[in-house]
């Protein structure tokens, strides 16, 4: 199975977001609840967690990037 | 909401508590601050402190560096302003400044100070000009929201502290965005010293006087002490986290034209050239190499280039002026 991992949308007005720091790489083993990325938009930073288990297989963006609200940011395979 | 008293204007020591209430003390009810430090700038969590601060300036006016673990850009604070937390058990689903900032404008509107209010990045402004910068961040299931108020802040050191000049940089990171600024005591009607300032905020802010606090006890200090040094007072988290730039600095000496273009990531040089319009025999490719994986900072520089016979080796340039060309 795979799940795609996006920009959250932190606030209401919030349009876009800084992928700033990943937390993991392509290619990593990842559990659910793991940290994959930070996020800060309009001064604040937030963690985003993987929702499944799986392999990060696919990484869309660099550490600085602005990324738009929704947008797919990575895809985690599952064997689920 | 319990009001605790940080007793300390370390900022290590102030930002090691904000760490130590949300990661292992964690009160199941809302937690709030209002502190002061030394001289300090703090940067943003992805900014580049190279980009942000005039480090040489920083070091010669013995001003604390720190990195938050906020968003947003650079502040400059010392001991003429303060700093107010709230930490807030749960992390709420949709980011709101305005339930942390209404209380403090609220306390100021109480002040006589009617022109106080927030402009659209969440600063709060009096007149257009800025007093407040607020960030926040969340972690371990708590909403951490602080901000800075400008009470009595020594401007000039604030504008020369952050004013980067030497060097161009290229980067990805947050950068900070200029502002006009102001003091509060300038809008008082009538003069107010720090001390009672402080105590009118706090009652306003906890609702009137006779509101809960919580004495830090000497286990507590002890441990936020630790933490303050490990998580915030040490180069990895100051310069080793900055986020991957490329930087040209230009010397010109007796000797002639001097360009070296470094790139620096995770405060560690990854590469570099020198170019120029110099005369000499020093490998300058040899030299170069030697400062791959270096970290950027002026003694392991120092060190690194101390083998190469610069004297001899330079027309009219000195290992200092070469340092001075290379080094932040």
């Amino acid at each position: 199975m795979k799940q795609v991992i996006t920009m959250p949308k932190l606030s209401a007005d919030m349009k876009k977001g800084v992928l700033a720091a990943w937390a993991k790489q392509k290619g990593d083993t990842v559990k659910k609840g793991d940290v994959l990325y930070e996020v800060e938009a309009a001064k604040v930073v937030s963690e985003v967690e993987a929702t499944v288990d799986g392999v990060l297989t696919e990484v869309y963006f660099e550490e600085g990037d602005e990324v738009d609200v929704d947008t797919p940011v990575a895809l985690i395979c599952s064997e689920q | 909401m319990i009001y605790i008293e940080t007793g300390s204007t370390d900022p290590y020591f102030n930002f090691g508590l904000e760490y130590y209430l949300i990661t292992e003390k964690m009160f199941d009810e809302p937690v709030f601050l209002f502190w002061q430090t030394a001289p300090t700038l703090m940067v943003g969590k992805f900014q580049n402190t190279l980009e942000e601060i005039n480090v040489a300036y920083a070091k010669e006016h013995q001003i604390h560096l720190v990195r938050r673990m906020s968003g947003g850009g650079t502040i400059y604070t010392d001991m003429g302003g303060f700093q107010f937390t709230f930490i807030i058990p749960g992390k709420t689903e949709e980011i709101s400044f305005s339930e942390y900032i209404r209380p403090v404008i609220q306390a100021l509107h109480d002040m006589g100070i009617a022109g106080a209010g927030f402009n659209g990045r969440n600063d709060l402004v009096i007149d257009g000009k800025k007093f407040s910068g607020n960030a926040q961040y969340l972690y371990n299931g708590f909403t951490l929201h602080h901000g800075s108020l400008l009470f009595d802040t020594n401007i000039e050191q604030m504008v020369k502290s952050t004013t980067v000049d030497p060097y161009k940089i290229i980067s990805k990171g947050i950068k900070s965005v200029r502002e006009r600024v102001t003091n509060i005591s300038e809008h008082l009607k009538a003069p107010m010293d720090s001390q009672e300032f402080k105590m009118r905020m706090v009652t306003s802010i906890m609702g009137g006087s006779g509101y809960k606090t919580y004495e830090l006890t000497e286990t507590d200090r002890k441990r936020i002490s630790e933490l303050g040094d490990l998580k915030f007072n040490n180069w990895d988290c100051i310069y080793g986290r900055n986020p991957k730039c490329n930087l040209t600095k230009t010397g010109r000496f007796t000797g002639g034209k001097m360009e070296v273009s470094l790139e620096v990531s995770h405060g560690t040089i990854r590469d570099c050239t020198i170019y120029g319009d110099f005369f000499g025999s020093l490998d300058m490719d040899a030299l170069c190499q030697a400062l791959i994986g270096v970290k950027y900072e002026e003694s392991a520089i120092a060190s690194a280039i101390a083998p190469f016979d610069i004297e001899h080796g330079l027309y009219q340039i000195t290992r200092s002026e070469l340092l001075s060309c290379i080094a932040p």
